[in-house]
C-alpha cells in the first residue's frame, strides 16, 4: 500500500451545502469530529480557485494528520503536495492519472457497479468509492445502487472501499449492515449546522459494526450469507442480525441452513462465518 | 344440496297467503298497495330464502373448517393493499392465499401484506410457490407454519417456467410429507382425475385443479376432465388457476367444483371489486345451476309448446320434412 492508512469515514467538500459559513471552517468542524479522509471536490470554480482551496485544505489535513485527495485535478493535486487524487468514471483514465502522479500517490475511482470496481482493482487503484448507495443531491439524476452492491463489493474486492450517497447517521446501519466498513458522506456532513456532531454518529455507527475487538479489518467480522447475499457482519446472534435489518418487530421467519430457528431462541443463537441465514415473509400470491 | 331441493316454506305460504287474500272489489288504490305489499314482502322472503339456501348451499368443511364463502381469493398483483381490502369485501372471500418470499433487505418500509387483511378472521393458504421440487415446497410450508397462521398450505410445484404447470410427480411427493407433518394440504394439480385422486388417497384436504395454466385466463380448458374431477372426488374440488371471468366461475361451478380459487383476473381487472362481486355472484349461480341439473344437449330443436293444436304446418312445409325422411 501506497500513504493510505486505513480509515473510516471519508468527507468532502460542498460549499453550495453551507452557504454563509467558511469552506474551511466546516472542514475543520469534520476533522475534529472524527473525519479521517478528506477531498476537495469543487465542479464550479475555476482552476486558480480550485488551487488556493487545495493549498488551505492540505495544510489543514496535515494538521489533523489525515489523507487529502483532490477530485478530478492531478496537476492540482501535485502543485500543493495532496496525498492523491480521486477519480470518476468519465475523469481521466487510471493508468494516465498513474503515471502523472507517479507510484506513491493515492488514486481512488468512483465505481456504480460490481463490473466498475473489478476494473479498478485489477488496475491498481487505491481504493473505491461504491454507490451512490441513496439518492443523493450531489449526484442528481444519477440511479442509486442500493445495499446490494454494498454487499457485492463487501464480499468481492480487497481493496478498501467506501461507501457513499445520500448517508446519514438515519441509514448508516443499513449500508454498514450490507458489509461496508468505511463510509463516506457529503450534504449530511458539511450540509448539518453541526458536523462535528454528524462525524462523531456516523463513526459511533462504524464502531458498533466493526465491533470492539476490530482493528477495523475485513477480516474480523463474519462472512455470512444473508437471503443469498454475502454480507460481513459484526453481529453475534441471529437477533443481533435482524436488528441491524430492522426486522425484530416485524412477521418474519427466519432460517439458518435450511433449519427454522424459532424466534424465541434468536437470541441466542449464535452466527457462525459461513451461515447461510433466510428471512422470509409473506407478500402478496395465489 | 338437500336444502336447495326443498321448497322454502315461507316463501310458498306467501304466496298462498296472497293468492287466497280477499281483496275488496271496488278499491283500485287498495289494490295497488297490496302489489306494494306484495313486492316488499316478496323481495324480503327472497332475500330471507337466498340467506337460507346459502347457508346450506355453503357447507364447505375443509381441515375441520366450516367456511362460509367458496371463493378463495389471491392476493398478488393488486393495485394497491386498498383495493385489496375492497376486493376482498365484495367477493366475501374467507381463505386467503399469498406467497412466501426473502425479505427485501434493500427496502426498509417493505412489509408483509399481511398487514393489509389482519384482524379479519380469514383462513391463511401460503402458498409454495417458487418450490420446484418436493423438498422445496417441504421447507417453505415450515416457513409459513413457522409464522404462526394455521397449518393450511397450498402445494404448488411448477418445474416449467413458461406454463408454471404443476409437477404431478412432486406435488404428491409433498403431499404425503406435509399431511404426516400435520398440514392441512391443498395440493394445486393439473387437471388429471388420477393425479387428484392419488393426492386424494395421499390425504390432500381438497384438491385444487387448474383450469389453464396460472395467469393465463384461458378458461376451463378441459370440462370433462374437471368434471370427471369433481364426480369422483371425495375432498372438495377447488378450480384453482386459468380463470378469466365470472363466466369460467360459473362454469367450473356448474361442473360440480366446490370452489374457485382466483387472482390474477380479479386483481388486473379493470375494477377489481366489481369483478370480485361479479365472481361471488357467478359462483353461486353456477353452483345453483349445476345443483338444479343441466338438460341434455340435443342436436335438434324441441319446442316449447306442443305442437298440437298450432294454426299451421310446421315452419318450411311438406318438402322439408320429406327431405328430412319424415
Amino acid at each position: 500500500m501506497r500513504r493510505m492508512k486505513d480509515f473510516r469515514l471519508y468527507v468532502i467538500t460542498g460549499e453550495n451545502y453551507h452557504p454563509g459559513r467558511s469552506l474551511r471552517e466546516v472542514m475543520e468542524a469534520a476533522l475534529k469530529g472524527g473525519a479521517d479522509f478528506l477531498q476537495l471536490r469543487d465542479k464550479r470554480a475555476s482552476k486558480r480557485e480550485l488551487l488556493e482551496k487545495a493549498k488551505m485544505l492540505r495544510k489543514l489535513a496535515s494538521a489533523y494528520g489525515v489523507p487529502f485527495v483532490v477530485n478530478d485535478h492531478p496537476d492540482v493535486a501535485l502543485a500543493v503536495d495532496a496525498d492523491g487524487v480521486h477519480l470518476g468514471q468519465d475523469d481521466l483514465p487510471l493508468a494516465e492519472a498513474r503515471r502523472l502522479l507517479g507510484p506513491d500517490r493515492i488514486i481512488g475511482i468512483s465505481t456504480h457497479s460490481i463490473e466498475q470496481a473489478r476494473e479498478a482493482q485489477r488496475q491498481g487503484a487505491d481504493y473505491i468509492g461504491v454507490g451512490p448507495v441513496y439518492p443523493t443531491g450531489t449526484k442528481p439524476g444519477r440511479a442509486a445502487v442500493t445495499t446490494a452492491y454494498v454487499a457485492q463489493a463487501a464480499a468481492e474486492i480487497r481493496i478498501p472501499f467506501v461507501a457513499i450517497g445520500g448517508i446519514t447517521p438515519d441509514n448508516a446501519g443499513e449500508v454498514l449492515a450490507a458489509g461496508a466498513r468505511r463510509l463516506c458522506a457529503v450534504s449530511a456532513v458539511v450540509g448539518s449546522p453541526d458536523p462535528e456532531g454528524v462525524c462523531r454518529r456516523l463513526l459511533a455507527r462504524i464502531a458498533e459494526f466493526r465491533g470492539t475487538a476490530g482493528t477495523g479489518s475485513e477480516a474480523e467480522n463474519r462472512r455470512i450469507s444473508v437471503n443469498g447475499r454475502p454480507v460481513l457482519t459484526g453481529a453475534e446472534t441471529l437477533l443481533e442480525l435482524a436488528e441491524q435489518h430492522g426486522l425484530a418487530e416485524r412477521r418474519v421467519v427466519a432460517e439458518v441452513g435450511g433449519v427454522i430457528v424459532p424466534r424465541t431462541g434468536w437470541g441466542d443463537f449464535r452466527l457462525t462465518a459461513g451461515a447461510s441465514v433466510e428471512f422470509v415473509h409473506f407478500v402478496g400470491g395465489g | 344440496m338437500a336444502g336447495w331441493e326443498r321448497e322454502d316454506p315461507g316463501d310458498l305460504a306467501g304466496r298462498e297467503q296472497l293468492a287466497g287474500r280477499d281483496y275488496p272489489a271496488d278499491g283500485a288504490k287498495q289494490v295497488v298497495q297490496a302489489n306494494r305489499d306484495f313486492l316488499a314482502n316478496g323481495a324480503i322472503r327472497i332475500e330471507q330464502a337466498d340467506r337460507m339456501d346459502q347457508a346450506d348451499l355453503d357447507d364447505l368443511v375443509i381441515g375441520g373448517r366450516r367456511l362460509s364463502s367458496r371463493f378463495f381469493l389471491g392476493t398478488g398483483h393488486f393495485p394497491s393493499p386498498a383495493v385489496l381490502r375492497e376486493a376482498l369485501d365484495a367477493s366475501g372471500a374467507e381463505v386467503i392465499t399469498f406467497a412466501v418470499r426473502r425479505v427485501n433487505l434493500d427496502a426498509a418500509g417493505d412489509d408483509s401484506m399481511l398487514q393489509h387483511v389482519e384482524d379479519r378472521g380469514l383462513v391463511y393458504l401460503p402458498n409454495t410457490s417458487g418450490a420446484r421440487t418436493a423438498d422445496e415446497a417441504v421447507r417453505i410450508a415450515r416457513l409459513a407454519r413457522e409464522a404462526g397462521l394455521g397449518r393450511w398450505v397450498k402445494i404448488e410445484i411448477s418445474a416449467d417456467p413458461r406454463t408454471l404447470l404443476p409437477d404431478a410427480l412432486e406435488t404428491l411427493k409433498a403431499t404425503e410429507r406435509l399431511v404426516k407433518e400435520g398440514f392441512v394440504a391443498l395440493p394445486y394439480t393439473s387437471d388429471d382425475p388420477i393425479v387428484c385422486r392419488r393426492l386424494e388417497e395421499a390425504g390432500a384436504s381438497a384438491v385444487m385443479p387448474g383450469g389453464a395454466p396460472i395467469g393465463t385466463g384461458l378458461g376451463i380448458l378441459n370440462p370433462y376432465a374437471i368434471g370427471l374431477i369433481a364426480e369422483q372426488a371425495r375432498v372438495p374440488v377447488i378450480v384453482d388457476a386459468g380463470i378469466g371471468s365470472a363466466a369460467d366461475v360459473a362454469q367450473a361451478m356448474e361442473l360440480g367444483a366446490a370452489g374457485v380459487l382466483v387472482n390474477t383476473p380479479v386483481a388486473k381487472s379493470r375494477d377489481p371489486a366489481a369483478m370480485a362481486r361479479a365472481m361471488r355472484l357467478a359462483l353461486e349461480a353456477g353452483r345453483l345451476s349445476g345443483i338444479a341439473g343441466r338438460i341434455p344437449k340435443k342436436k335438434y330443436a324441441s319446442a316449447s309448446s306442443d305442437p298440437a293444436g298450432s294454426l299451421f304446418g310446421p315452419p318450411g312445409g311438406a318438402a322439408v320434412l320429406g327431405k328430412a325422411g319424415w
